[in-house]
Parts: C-alpha cells; structure tokens; sequence
C-alpha cells in the first residue's frame, strides 16, 4: 500500500472529513469501507471538489454525510441512473454510485444489468452484506436460503442469486470482490476502479453484526482470500478464469480484482454525436441557433 | 406533399392524425383543413376524401360535406344500399382511380401511388402540376430516375382528372402571401426545435406514445446537435439521468406520457427535496391504464399538479400550440434554474402530432437565465457549505453551484437535512426546511403572468381554456355567429402555481363562465373553485379521445348567445 500523502501539495485524509459522526453499528463493515474511500481517493490527488458520490437509500447511504466531496443522495435502488446521468453531463469529473445489495439485486436490479451492457464509466461500490440493513434485517436476494430474517421468520423461500454469477453473464468489464475488514485491498480495487475505462463493479462483503448471522466478520476473515496474493500470477484478463473463481465460493472467497477488460470503449465513446467533441455537456448550455433546422420547414 | 404545397401556394394548413394501436391492418386517417386566414383546428366533415383502401371508403364516406369529392381506388367497390342512399342525398362525387394500372403503364413502384393521387388531388384543386414537380424535386432531386417518375406520376394525374373528372373540382379561396413562407412543422418539431434552442445537452426518454415523436425528432438531430440522447431501459431510469444530468449542471430534459410519469414520480419528488432543476414533458393520452394510447386527451392536469409524494414547490405550464411548444421551452428551463424546482410540461397527443403553419421563430427574445447559480471563481471560494439549503435566502432561493466547482462541498440530499445537506431530523430543521422550498411557490406565483385575455373587455360570456384547446377556442369565437358579441378568451398557459385575480374579475362580472376542456371530470374548473372559491357556471367536457372540433364545439356554445 502507498503512503497516504500528508504534504499540502495534495489532499489529505483531513480535507475529507467533515464535522457529522458515523451512525453505523459497533462493527459495521461500513468503518472499513468509509477508510477505504476516503483514502482512495486521496491516494488518486482528487480533492474532494473533483469527485461526485451518488449514494443510494440503505446503510451505506449514510455515508452521504459523513465525508465530503459533492454528494448527491437519491432514492432506493436508482443511484446507478442518477450516477450514470450525472457521469452524462460531466465525463471529466469521476462519478462513484455506492449501493447496497437490496437496490442493486432487487429494487434497482434492472438498472444494473443496463449499467453493464452501456459500461458507463462509472464505479459502483457494492455493499454487499446479505440483507437490509436500515430496515432492521429483512433478507435480501443475496440471503441465505433458509435464513431465518426479520419478517421471514420460516426462513426465506426463495432461492439466494449467484451475484456473481449474474453479473458475469451481462459481459461487465470491470469486476472486483472486498472484503470491509481489509482496507488496503479495498483502497487499491476502488482506484483501479474509478481509473477504468467503463463500468466497474465492485463487490464488497461487508460484516453485518446486527443482521447478518452467517457470514460473520469471523467467518469472512477466514474464506476470503485475494487472487492477487496467490503464487501464480492471475490474470485479470481472463474472462472464463474469472467468472469461474469469482462464482466459485463453495469452500473459498476470492476477492481482488477478478476481472478487468480494457479495451472495451465506455457509453461515452461510442456516442456517434459526441466523437471528438471537447467540451462538456455542462459547458455546452447556451441558447443555440435553430435556423438551420427550421428552415427545413418552409 | 399536400399540406406544403397548400402552404407554399398561400394558405393556412391545419393537421390532424388519427390512427390506432397497431402497426398493420385498422384505420388511419390525416385531415387537412385549410384556408386563407388563421386556422388551428378541423371541422368534422370535409370537401375532399381520399381513401388508400377500402377501410377508408367506409369509415370517411359519411364525413363528407354535402357536394364533397370522394377518391378511392379500390377496384370495383361496390357501395352498400345505405351508402348510395348518402352518396345522393349528400350529392357526393366519386371518383376511381385505377392506380395500380397506371403504375404497371408507367412502369413505377407502388409507393408512388401516393403522388400520383396527389397530383389527382391538385388538379381538383385547379393548382399547377409545376407546384408539386418543385415539391417532389426538392426532396428526389438528387436521383434523377426517381425523379423522372415522380414527374410522370404528377403529370398522370392530372391527364387522369382532366379525362375522367374534369367538372369535379373545389374552388379555394384566394391564396395569401403571408403563409408561403412560414413553417409547417407539428408541435414535437416545435418542441424539439425548442429543446435544442434552450440549451439542452440531453434526453433521456423512454418510447411511448404521444411522447415518443419528441423523442424521435430529436434522435434524428443528434449528429448535428451533438446532444447525448439516451434511449433508458424504463421511465425511471429517464427521469433519475435526467436529474442526475441537472445536477451535474448541464440542460436535460424526459418525456413521457401517462404511465411512464406515474413511474418517474418518485424522481419528482426527489428533485423536489434536492431542490435540483428538473425538466419533464408530460403528454396526455386518454387513461386510465392503458387507456387509448395514440389519441388525445386533456386528464393529466391534476396528476401534473399534485404528483409525487410530499409537499414541494413546481411549476406547470402547457402550450398550445406549434408557438408555444418553442417559446416555452427556455422557459421551461429558465425557471426550473431560477427556483431550483420540477418543471412539468403537459402537452397531449393532439398537440405533440397537430401540423401546424407558424411563422418562423424569432430567437432574438430568448434568455439563458439560470438563477442563483455561482460560476465565478472568486465568489466560488467565498462559498459555505451552508449556502446551499440557507433556509434564511431570500425567497427561499439558496444559492447553488456545480459538482466539480473549485469551493466548499455539499450534499444534494434526499433526507430532509440542513443547510449543508446534512441529514437532519429535528423538529424546527424540518420546519424551516420545508418553509424555505414552499417559499418558492410564492415567488414563482409572483413571477408568472395572468392568463391571457383576447375579445371583449367587458365579457358577458367568458370561456376559458388551458393546453391545446386554445386553436379550436379562437376558430369558433371567430365565427360571424361570435363575432361582435360580449365575449372573451381566457386561456391559461401556467397551470400551477394557478393565478386566479384576473379571472376573478372576469367571471365575477360575466353571465356565464365556462370552462372547455378535453377531461370528463373538469379539472381546471376544480382548481379554480379551490384556488378562489369561484368556479364556471358551465362547462363543455369531452371525454372519447378526440379533440374539439370547431364545427362541434360551436354547437355547444351556441346557447350561451340566447337571451
């Protein structure tokens, strides 16, 4: 892990925080995740008037005050359009949407699948702890099977969705699996992350000590296990390799960056009107001359 | 082709669609009106009926005005017993075109059997084959093949009338100068064009009928307008990039129509809390459910004005016609940035799909007006992050400035929060917050202006409209049967906030106040009365996914000018 830069020359840690203390749950991935971000960003030199954080409506969304950084907080299960419009407008400035695994597995899920399929370049940080959180512990799509949750309580009926599994199969050019109890890991998928191309998807395994009685800080610490550290090198290139290690978590968690196409171009490139355009959206807002296209109607 | 050549040779065009839920099979028919004066809606019947198959026979044949032309060429059409029996009571003239012949003889694809019984239409007309020989140039002149038949077609057809149907003919009016060089265009040409005019850089959209020809108008600009267009995977996702896009800063717009908007309501009540500017188009269709997809309707008004959960300050406005659907649209935009609020534009189908000859749009009025937005950079540095939601601004009107701004950041927040963006939950946050969005409406209210007043001062008789019943309303009170009489136009463009002072005054002093509107349950008149305990004394509602025709709704007026 690089040193995070202390100097005046870049931000600092400091130029992040803001005055509003965490609200999380004794143990909460979300300390881990919240370290993460902020230092990610820092170690990218991005001051926090050069990234803007779209947060979705979930436990992870009460990160949308407490660090800064221009922020806008929406509504359950639609922060990837809300990002993916703003990322529109603006191509320069990076757009992060943070979500959890109930907006983007249920209610926003569809939204995800066109994320991927357009490869916005955009992130989206995956809070993935197995249920809802902020609604005190109903089971999401990514529950156990079985589980016993808060208004389940014959445990759930439905099948648990292969996260995995489903976003390999969209063709995603960026995908990524963390884990909140290792920061360091995080701080280095997030940067490859807000540096790829298109859309990245990234992962997180969060600790859920309130709800989330099966997959424990514990039990996480002992299956996850990093690609990256393996004796053989991994190549992220390999889409078959990925999706199966990535799908694969019957006796072992990979996390790390499991797969990374690069040469895929984002929406924005393949936008025909926008080929060699320079300016941006946002600076584009003028009243425009019509006569051309009106004189069509003479 | 007949409408341009109609406008080209001096007259007023007016347009109007009808067609059904479906791709193939089913009837769809265009009506022309046209004259020489001002002209901004359809009779029920007409002169001159042209039917491609035998669908059109039977559906149109009762439409014609006594005298009128039918031309069909479906080959050897008998005509039922009833049929003959209004052919002459009516004393209607067919006329049967062997197209497909003439076609074979001529050696032309099927598709241009279109000119051909357009040239038959303009030899009725007794115009010049040269009218349409320079229409058709224009847009096949760069294929001279193609050209050649063209010319052929025209040039049949006129051969064809001159042999068959020499006497049968309508005689127009005097042409007049000032209509040959103004636009034809429907009132999505008008709203796009008004789109790109105002400084939008994106669309996001979702197909849906009468919305979707917004949509296509101004994907088939993109290349030259270098806007992004996005067709979303749902109206949800339209709605959520078209706010993500205003507030990263730049112009953006969605339309939709019934159910799309049901669906993108929990968007405008986000932007409503945010206080992002946001732009949305909504065109009416007769609901509920899927209703009658591809005909009109005026039943939106009171969704437009109370969708999505919450209190929060908007504006609503609806043009009615081809002028407005441009005017309006920079200051669809100007207002939404200068009060930091949702911004509905309701329009219908009839509107959305109405051909329209309008003079060209004068640009010169335009203002790019955006508020209390900050982009200078000395005044950026100088910001707190408190000004954002500064519940003590003037008007209620913070100030706001642009992720990617070098100066304090702040959260656009969709909990109720402070003046930061901070979530908050106290009471006397909650109730200042809420004070400071409602303070808005006052402002905004103030900033509109009355609805608009023609005809008599001092009215016995005022009728009042909104959206796109304004042509039809003008047509009838320029009737001889109106003319002269006490009577005058109210017709409000700016729905909500709703101002009332001027119709007050009216309908206090008038004998009868009626409402005209395209809904069943008369959505405006309820408005009113709850806006200032005054409502119509009549109201002529219509309710079948028609526009008013003029001929109809005189009819429906006409009592008022009784003693």
């Amino acid at each position: 892990m690089k040193k995070i830069p202390l100097s005046a020359s870049g931000p600092v840690m400091k130029d992040y925080t803001c005055s509003v203390t965490p609200t999380w749950c004794e143990g909460c991935g979300n300390y881990g995740i919240w370290t993460a971000l902020k230092t990610a960003l820092v170690e990218l030199k991005l001051q926090p008037h050069q990234v803007l954080l779209c947060y979705d409506v979930g436990c992870h969304g009460n990160m949308s005050d407490k660090m800064l950084g221009y922020r806008i907080h929406g509504l359950h299960g639609r922060v990837i359009p809300l990002a993916a419009g703003a990322k529109l407008a603006n191509p320069r400035l990076p757009v992060i949407a943070v979500g959890g695994d109930g907006a983007s597995f249920s209610e926003g899920v569809g939204h995800l699948v066109h994320a991927i399929r357009s490869n916005y370049p955009i992130t989206l940080l995956m809070h993935n702890n197995a249920n809802y959180g902020l609604t005190t512990g109903q089971a999401s799509a990514l529950t156990k099977k079985g589980e016993r949750m808060n208004s389940s309580p014959n445990g759930i009926p439905e099948e648990t969705l292969n996260s995995m599994d489903f976003v390999f199969s969209l063709k995603p050019t960026f995908v990524a699996r963390a884990f909140s109890g290792n920061v360091p890991q995080m701080v280095q998928i997030m940067k490859a992350a807000i540096l790829h191309r298109g859309f990245a998807y990234v992962d997180i395994l969060q600790a859920c000590p309130s709800y989330n009685h099966f997959a424990t800080q514990e039990w996480l610490e002992e299956h996850c296990y990093s690609v990256q550290d393996g004796k053989k090198k991994y190549d992220t290139s390999d889409f078959d390799l990925a999706r199966k290690t990535a799908v694969d978590t019957g006796k072992k968690i990979a996390t790390g960056i499991l797969y990374q196409g690069k040469d895929v171009p984002d929406f924005i490139e393949r936008l025909q009107p926008r080929k060699n355009v320079k300016t941006t959206p946002v600076e584009e807002v003028a009243i425009t001359d019509i006569s051309r296209w009106m004189e069509r109607f003479i | 082709m007949c409408a341009k050549g109609l406008k080209r040779a001096g007259y007023c065009v007016f347009g109007y669609r009808e067609y059904m839920s479906l791709i193939r099979g089913g009837h769809s028919s265009y009506q022309l009106d046209s004259a020489n004066t001002l002209i901004r809606s359809s009779e029920t019947h007409v002169d001159v009926v042209v039917c491609f198959n035998h669908h059109g026979i039977r559906t149109n044949l009762p439409d014609l005005k006594e005298g009128g032309i039918l031309i069909h060429q479906t080959a050897q059409w008998k005509f039922s017993p009833e049929e003959e029996k209004l052919i002459s009571a009516k004393h209607l003239k067919i006329i049967e075109l062997p197209t497909l012949d003439i076609l074979r003889t001529l050696n032309a694809k099927p598709i241009l059997g279109n000119v051909l019984i357009t040239a038959v239409v303009w030899s009725i007309f007794r115009r010049k084959p040269e009218e349409l020989k320079a229409l058709v140039t224009e847009q096949f002149g760069h294929k001279a093949d193609l050209l050649a038949q063209n010319f052929s077609c025209i040039e049949e057809g006129f051969a064809f009338h001159g042999k068959h149907a020499a006497n049968i003919c309508v005689t127009l009016p005097e042409p007049d100068d000032q209509w040959r060089k103004q636009l034809l265009l429907t009132g999505s040409h008008a709203m796009g064009l008004g789109i790109v005019h105002a400084g939008c850089r994106l669309y996001a959209g979702y197909p849906m009928t009468p919305s979707s020809p917004l949509l296509t108008y101004i994907a088939d600009l993109q290349n030259e307008t270098g806007m992004t267009v996005k067709q979303a995977e749902d109206e949800i996702t339209a709605a959520q990039m078209m706010v993500g896009a205003m507030h990263m800063g730049t112009r953006a717009i969605t339309a939709t129509s019934d159910g799309g908007f049901d669906l993108m309501t929990e968007t405008l009540s986000l932007a409503g809390i945010t206080e992002t500017p946001a732009v949305f188009v909504l065109a009416q269709r007769p609901g509920p459910g899927t209703g009658l997809p591809t005909w009109t309707a005026q039943g939106d008004l009171l969704l437009a004005v109370h969708a999505g959960h919450g209190e929060f300050p908007r504006l609503v406005l609806a043009p009615a016609d081809s002028s407005d659907s441009f005017d309006l649209m920079p200051e669809a935009f100007n207002k939404a940035e200068e009060f930091q609020i949702p911004v509905i534009v309701l329009t219908d189908k009839h509107l959305a799909e109405a051909l329209f000859t309008q003079k060209p749009y004068d640009q010169k009025r335009s203002q790019l007006r955006r508020g209390s937005l900050v982009t200078d950079p000395k005044k950026l540095k100088s910001l707190k992050a408190s000004d954002r939601y500064d519940p003590s601004a003037p008007d209620g009107i913070s100030l706001r400035w642009l992720p990617g701004s070098e100066a304090v950041t702040y959260c656009a927040q969709g909990d109720e929060h402070d003046s930061e963006g901070n979530v908050s939950e106290a009471s006397a946050n909650a109730a200042a917050q809420m004070q400071k969005r409602m303070k808005k409406l006052e402002a905004l209210k103030a900033s509109l202006p009355e609805p608009d007043i023609t005809g008599s001062e001092h009215p016995e008789i005022l009728i009042v409209s909104w959206g796109s019943t304004k042509g039809v309303v003008e047509d009838v009170l320029r009737d001889e049967a109106f003319r002269g009489r006490q009577i005058a136009h109210l017709h409000y463009t700016y729905l909500w906030p709703l101002k009332t002072e001027r119709f007050v005054a009216l309908a206090r002093a008038a004998k009868h106040t009626v409402c005209v509107e395209g809904n069943h349950t008369g959505q405006l008149s309820m408005l009113l009365k709850r806006a200032c305990g005054i409502g119509p004394t009549d109201e002529v509602l219509k309710a079948d996914g028609r526009p008013f025709f003029s001929d109809e709704l005189k009819e429906k007026l006409m009592p008022l000018l009784r003693p």
